[in-house]
C-alpha cells in the first residue's frame, strides 16, 4: 500500500485521458473525476501539461446555463458544478466563475421550495425531515442531500475568499442548517435521510467527513458529538474516499486524526487516488477544499 | 449525443434480445413462474440454479448476460442485499449453458463506493475475479432512453450502456417489504440500474417522478427480464433496509416480471393487486393466481406472510 500512496500522483498522471479529462475507473471523461484529479494534482504543487490540458477540458464543459454537466454525453446542468467551482477557484479571476456561482445559486432543494411546502400542507403530507433550509440536489427540481450541499457550501466559500456578498452568506448558512438538521443520531451523517417511517438511519464515513468540513468553524460547540463519531468512523473506515475525507474534517476542526489503520485501504477509483492526495496535503497544511 | 428511441433501441437489438419462447406467445399460455424450495444458503443453490434455468428452457448460447442483484447497504445483523451465493450459482448456471459472456452489474442507491460494499457483503470472497466481472451501472457509460407513454411524470432517463446492449438481464432481487412501494422484487430492483453519476445517491428522481410509475416505465423499457428472486431469507417489517430477517427458503423465478413479482407478493402474504406497479403493468391478468402458470412447490405450502408496516395494513391478501 506505502507503493501505492507514493504512486498516487503518477497515477492520476498517467490515468488522464486523451482529452484531458479523467474517468472514474478509466473510461471516457467525467467532470467530477477530472475536477478530483485537478484538485489533487494543485494539491501537489503539479503546475506542467497534464494540469493544463484537464483545466481546458472541464472549462470547455461549461455550460450556457453557467453550470457542468456530469459528462458530455448528458444536456443537463447538475451538482457536479460545485466540483468544477472548488478547481476554477484555484485561478484569481477565472472567467467561467461569476456564472457557475449563479447557477449554483439558484439551486434548491424542490421539498423546501414555498409552493411544495404549500402543496404538502393542503395535502396534511407530514415530512420526517425538516424541509425549512435550504440545501442543493444532486439534480435539479429534486430533493437537497448531504453531499451536494457540503461541496456546493465549500465552493461558495472557497470562491469568496472571505468575501461573501450577502445572497451567497445566506445560502451557505441555510445549508450548514440543513446539514445539522440532517444529522443521524449517532451524530454522523448518511446520504441524507436520517429517519424512515420512525427508525433512525445509521451515518456513513464519507458523508459525515464532507458534512464536517463543510461545517468547519461554524458554532463549534454544536459539534462534538459528529467529531466523537468522526473518530470513530476513523478507527473502522477501510475506504480511501471515507478515510481522507474524515481526515481532512478533522483537521479542519483542530484535532489530529489517529489510529487508523493505515495498511488495507482500497483504492479503487480515480477519485480515491485523488482524495489521497488531496488528504496528504491537508495534513501539510493546505486543504485544496478550503478557502 | 443523439438520443436513442426505446423503439430504436428495441428493433436495433431485437435479434440479440432472444429468449426462447419469449418472441411469440400463444394468447392462451399463461406466463410460467417457479418455486423452488431453497432452505438455506449451501452448494445445493448450484444445481438448484442449473435446474431452474433449465425449466425455463433459456438459450442463452453465445449471448451476453448481465446478472442484476439487489446491493443497497451492509449491515451484518440484516439481509438487506441478494446473498452473493445466489449470484455465483446464477453466474455459473448461465455459463454453463453457454453464454459468451456473464457479467455482474449493479448501481446502489445511497453508497457511493460499490466494490466496498460489494465487498462486505461477500461479493469478493464467495465469487472468484468479482472486480473483474462486476460493473458499477451508477458509473457507466450511458444512452438517452426516451419513455413513450410514460406511467411516471418523467419523460426520459439516461440508462447504462452494458444493460442496455446485453442480450438478457437477470433480475435477483432479495425478497423484501418495502416501507414506500409494499414489496420490492425484480421489478423494482430495476432502479438500480438508473446511473447515479448523473442522477445522485439515492437516484431521488424516481422518487419525485412517482416510484410505482418509474418501476412501470423501466419494466417497459427492459421488457424481456428473466428474474431468479431470492427468497431464502428475506425481509419483513421496514424494508427495504431496515427491516428484519424473514425466512421463506424459496427461490422463484420466470420470464413474466409481473408474474414472478405476484407470485412473491402471495408467498409473502401481500396483495399483489394492491401492488401500485404492478396493476400498471399487468397486461394478462398476472396479478390473479389463476393468471399464472406456476410450477415447482405449491404456492399454499410456502406462503409465510411477511410483517407490514401498519401503513399496509390493507394490501395483506387474505387466506383462502
Amino acid at each position: 500500500m506505502q507503493f501505492e500512496l507514493s504512486r498516487a500522483v503518477p497515477s492520476l498522471r498517467d490515468a488522464q485521458n486523451q482529452d484531458g479529462g479523467w474517468g472514474y475507473r478509466g473510461g471516457a471523461s467525467w467532470t467530477e473525476p477530472t475536477a478530483y484529479a485537478l484538485l489533487a494534482l494543485a494539491a501537489a504543487g503539479e503546475r506542467g501539461e497534464n494540469c493544463e490540458r484537464g483545466l481546458a477540458w472541464l472549462e470547455k464543459g461549461q455550460r450556457g446555463d453557467g453550470g457542468w454537466a456530469p459528462n458530455r454525453s448528458v444536456d443537463r446542468s447538475t451538482w457536479v458544478t460545485a466540483m468544477a467551482v472548488l478547481v476554477l477557484a484555484e485561478r484569481t479571476g477565472a472567467a467561467a466563475l461569476p456564472g457557475a456561482y449563479g447557477w449554483l445559486l439558484a439551486q434548491s432543494g424542490r421539498e423546501s421550495g414555498y409552493l411544495q411546502r404549500f402543496r404538502d400542507w393542503l395535502l396534511g403530507l407530514s415530512q420526517e425531515q425538516n424541509v425549512s433550509y435550504r440545501g442543493w440536489p444532486w439534480y435539479p427540481g429534486t430533493s437537497s442531500w448531504v453531499t451536494p450541499t457540503a461541496l456546493t457550501i465549500l465552493a461558495l466559500e472557497k470562491g469568496g475568499r472571505g468575501r461573501l456578498d450577502p445572497r451567497r452568506r445566506e445560502r451557505i448558512e441555510s445549508g450548514r442548517e440543513f446539514l445539522l438538521s440532517r444529522r443521524c443520531s449517532d451524530g454522523g451523517w448518511n446520504h441524507g435521510a436520517t429517519r424512515a417511517w420512525g427508525y433512525s438511519s445509521d451515518s456513513y464515513p464519507e458523508t459525515t467527513g464532507q458534512a464536517l468540513l463543510a461545517l468547519a468553524g461554524f458554532q463549534e460547540q454544536r459539534l462534538e458529538k459528529s467529531l466523537r463519531c468522526a473518530e470513530g468512523h476513523l478507527q473502522t473506515c477501510r475506504s480511501a474516499e471515507g478515510r481522507s475525507w474524515l481526515e481532512m474534517a478533522l483537521l479542519a476542526h483542530g484535532r489530529s486524526p489517529s489510529g487508523f489503520p493505515k495498511d488495507d485501504l482500497t483504492l479503487d477509483s480515480a477519485i480515491d487516488r485523488a482524495l489521497i492526495v488531496v488528504a496528504g496535503a491537508a495534513r501539510r497544511g493546505k486543504n485544496v477544499f478550503l478557502s | 449525443m443523439p438520443a436513442i428511441s426505446r423503439r430504436r433501441l428495441l428493433l436495433g437489438s431485437a435479434g440479440a434480445w432472444v429468449l426462447a419462447g419469449c418472441s411469440r406467445r400463444p394468447a392462451a399460455e399463461l406466463p410460467q413462474v417457479s418455486i423452488t424450495l431453497a432452505p438455506a444458503y449451501t452448494q445445493e443453490l448450484y444445481g438448484s440454479l442449473r435446474r431452474i434455468l433449465s425449466e425455463h428452457k433459456l438459450e442463452v448460447r453465445g449471448q451476453r448476460v448481465v446478472l442484476k442483484p439487489n446491493l443497497v447497504e451492509y449491515d451484518s445483523a440484516r439481509p438487506i442485499n441478494t446473498h452473493p451465493l445466489v449470484v455465483h450459482a446464477a453466474l455459473e448456471a448461465f455459463s454453463a449453458l453457454g453464454a459468451a459472456e456473464v457479467r455482474i452489474a449493479e448501481g446502489p442507491a445511497n453508497r457511493r463506493n460499490t466494490l466496498e460494499l460489494a465487498e462486505a457483503a461477500g461479493y469478493f470472497h464467495t465469487i472468484p475475479g468479482f472486480e473483474r466481472i462486476f460493473t458499477d451501472l451508477n458509473l457507466d457509460d450511458t444512452s438517452l432512453i426516451r419513455l413513450r407513454r410514460p406511467a411516471s411524470r418523467l419523460d426520459s432517463l439516461y440508462l447504462p450502456r452494458t444493460v442496455l446492449g446485453a442480450d438478457l438481464v437477470v433480475s435477483i432481487p432479495k425478497m423484501k417489504t418495502h416501507h414506500w412501494a409494499a414489496a420490492t422484487l425484480g421489478m423494482k430492483n430495476l432502479f438500480g440500474v438508473v446511473p447515479g453519476g448523473i442522477y445522485g445517491w439515492p437516484k431521488n428522481i424516481l422518487h419525485w417522478g412517482g416510484i410505482d410509475g418509474c418501476v412501470a416505465d423501466l419494466h417497459r423499457v427492459f421488457p424481456r427480464v428473466f428474474t431468479i428472486v431470492d427468497g431464502i431469507v428475506g425481509m419483513e417489517g421496514n424494508g427495504p433496509i431496515q427491516g428484519l430477517p424473514k425466512a421463506a427458503g424459496v427461490l422463484v423465478a420466470g420470464r413474466d416480471m409481473v408474474a414472478v413479482d405476484a407470485t412473491c407478493c402471495r408467498i409473502m402474504g401481500i396483495d399483489p393487486q394492491m401492488v401500485g406497479y404492478l396493476g400498471l403493468e399487468e397486461t394478462q391478468g398476472q396479478t390473479r393466481e389463476e393468471g399464472v402458470r406456476q410450477i415447482g412447490e405449491a404456492l399454499g405450502r410456502v406462503r409465510t406472510d411477511f410483517e407490514l408496516l401498519p401503513a399496509f395494513a390493507g394490501v395483506r391478501l387474505r387466506r383462502a
